[in-house]
């Protein structure tokens, strides 16, 4: 059964084109071909054409679909040391999704991050930590591992920087993928709102434009490279009318406080979305949507 | 297709003097180079006769072109193939009425608004499927991580609890972010499901959960590239539908259709199918769904839908059903 080169999957398009057009359309075809009579015909190295004729004979990859069974048993669950939070997410955050945690200011998104980063380091996993509003400084974190029982070498396992603006976050978010690799556990994005909040003037088209492309990149990590990640997030209000459409200061008859950046960021199918309703200086309530 | 590999039949003396002094290697350069004559004119003398020149490009032309098929044969194969898979309903007796039968080597396209129940079709045709041919697989290629797994998990359980964990095994879930990798994938099923070991159940059902962010960015008004990249990628779904005895469903985004949509039978429907006009002539039906109300209920909330057959190939257009959705499970709406 012929094969058509131009759909191969090992073979590089810029080699399909050239076998192409030199009149090559099946694997048969290349089958039969030496390497040297390939090398005189295309005009190119001999040690290439042989690279061609293996890797058109390489059987494609592994299998690239999963069974649903296999992808409720895969993930683990992590559980923190707060009850509810773990209640709240059915068990605990299982690996390779994403977990927005928001609240107003002073409820404790940072230390929850905090907490999955211990979780992770005790682990053996890198964790990756973003600090956009200098919240969370490198004495914060020392204290989290304090008592802890990876107090040795947290220090080689967190990576910690600092990011301010948007465009420092987009470009973070566009090398992304290429900086993880295969002991990063955990991303922590301390605050994804923040730097939006410094050009409240950008355009609507071009805001969703850039969450999109987060959220690209988001599915990517998670699935693909089973990376989990954590944001926190601000709230802002926004007004509703008597009937529940969107209004204004004038119109509005009651107002809600809604995570900053909407839903658009976050791949539907992977993220849990937890509000802390604080309801004293110590207590609250949460609840995942 | 080279010359060179239909080598005893044609002698390749004859191969390597064509290619040398015609630059003749393929058998197009052969058929169309021009009459056998010039062709012997430009080859040294004695190579070949010229009766002989001629059977040899005969001989290529019916090794390179497509063999037939005789319509009744064709007609025996597919009642063959609806006989060992019946059809089995997708819980509005309606909506297959309106398609004739999710079934048969179809392609269908599946298109509305967010929130029109595309998805939640799909998803029941599917798992309908599967509990009712237990030898038989699903795959869903996802392309923008909404498919969730425990919430399609508890909607199995929700349908038969006894069966589900064997069912949660054959619906196989891969993601696609970009039409490259939609090749490999459909590459890597055709190869596994044209080898003749194949053991387990096989793949009848593909959903390819919105095609249109995969090929929506290349389509543009100055440059037919993406257009060429669309029309390849669905002809490959079809050939794959009809080869294999696979059913597709391909779910598509929308945009806006101005003033109001002609081939829908309502006038309020102010959006179309994306992916342009050409999209719908590429699949075998198209189905828009849309939302019409959400009521309240004491059982629990359901939203009411309606379903129209803008474009098919096997029943008539422009016609209409409506039915409801209750958490995630379609049912008909005289069913209340």
């Amino acid at each position: 059964m012929s094969r058509n080169i131009l759909l191969h999957p090992t073979l590089p398009s810029s080699t399909q084109l050239v076998l192409r057009r030199a009149g090559y359309e099946t694997l048969d075809d290349l089958s039969n071909a030496s390497a040297e009579a390939l090398s005189k015909e295309l005009g190119i190295d001999i040690s290439d054409s042989q690279s061609i004729i293996t890797a058109s004979q390489r059987p494609p990859g592994p299998a690239l679909s999963q069974s649903l069974a296999s992808l409720i048993s895969r993930s683990q669950s992590l559980a923190c040391s707060y009850a509810a939070v773990n209640t709240a997410l059915g068990g605990g955050l299982p690996r390779g999704h994403i977990l927005e945690i928001s609240g107003p200011p002073g409820s404790f998104k940072e230390t929850l991050a905090l907490d999955y980063t211990r979780i992770f380091v005790e682990a053996n996993e890198e964790v990756i930590f973003i600090d956009t509003q200098n919240m969370t400084s490198l004495a914060t974190i020392k204290k989290t591992f304090h008592n802890s029982s990876a107090a040795a070498d947290y220090q080689d396992l967190v990576r910690y920087t600092h990011l301010h603006t948007l465009p420092d976050l987009m470009l973070f978010i566009h090398n992304l993928l290429s900086e993880i690799h295969a002991k990063t556990g955990l991303l922590v994005l301390n605050s994804i709102s923040f730097p939006f909040l410094s050009h409240p003037d950008i355009q609507s088209s071009k805001r969703t434009a850039l969450l999109e492309k987060i959220h690209q990149v988001f599915l990517q990590a998670s699935a693909l490279n089973n990376l989990t990640i954590i944001t926190t997030s601000q709230m802002s209000t926004k007004l509703l009318n008597a009937d529940g459409s969107p209004g204004n200061f004038e119109t509005g008859a009651k107002a809600v406080m809604v995570p900053q950046l909407g839903s658009t960021y976050l791949p539907a199918g992977r993220s849990y979305r937890l509000a802390i309703v604080p309801e004293s200086r110590t207590t609250g309530q949460d609840k995942v949507h | 297709m080279r010359l060179a590999s239909v080598v005893p039949l044609i002698s390749a003396e004859l191969v390597a003097a064509l290619d040398h002094s015609c630059g003749i290697r393929t058998d197009t350069d052969l058929i169309f180079f021009g009459s056998s004559l010039d062709i012997i004119k430009r080859l040294p003398l004695g190579t070949v006769t010229l009766s002989d020149l001629q059977k040899f490009t005969e001989l290529v032309a019916e090794q390179a072109s497509v063999p037939g098929y005789r319509g009744d044969e064709l007609l025996a194969g597919t009642a063959r193939i609806s006989e060992k898979h019946p059809q089995v309903s997708c819980g509005v007796k309606e909506l297959d009425e309106l398609v004739g039968g999710f079934g048969g080597s179809r392609v269908f396209e599946i298109s509305g608004a967010k929130g029109s129940g595309k998805t939640a079709l799909a998803l029941q045709v599917v798992i309908q499927h599967l509990l009712s041919d237990a030898d038989s697989c699903a795959l869903w290629i996802d392309t923008s991580g909404d498919f969730s797994a425990e919430k399609t998990a508890q909607l199995v359980r929700h349908f038969d609890v006894a069966v589900s964990d064997k069912v949660l095994e054959r619906l196989q879930v891969s993601l696609g972010f970009n039409i490259e990798a939609m090749h490999d994938v459909l590459e890597a099923l055709r190869i596994s499901l044209s080898s003749s070991r194949i053991v387990g159940p096989t793949v009848q059902w593909i959903v390819l959960d919105s095609i249109t962010p995969l090929l929506l960015p290349s389509l543009s008004a100055v440059s037919s590239q993406g257009h060429a990249m669309m029309t390849t990628f669905m002809r490959r779904l079809r050939e794959l539908a009809r080869t294999f005895g696979i059913t597709i469903m391909v779910i598509n985004g929308t945009s806006t259709a101005a003033p109001f949509n002609q081939s829908s039978a309502f006038a309020s429907t102010i959006r179309k199918p994306a992916l342009g006009p050409s999209f719908t002539f590429m699949t075998d039906c198209t189905l828009w769904l849309s939302r019409m109300k959400d009521i309240p209920d004491p059982e629990g909330p359901f939203s009411v839908h309606v379903a129209e057959v803008f474009r098919s190939r096997a029943t008539r257009s422009k016609t209409w059903c409506t039915f409801q959705i209750r958490y995630g499970v379609l049912s008909s709406t005289s069913d209340l």
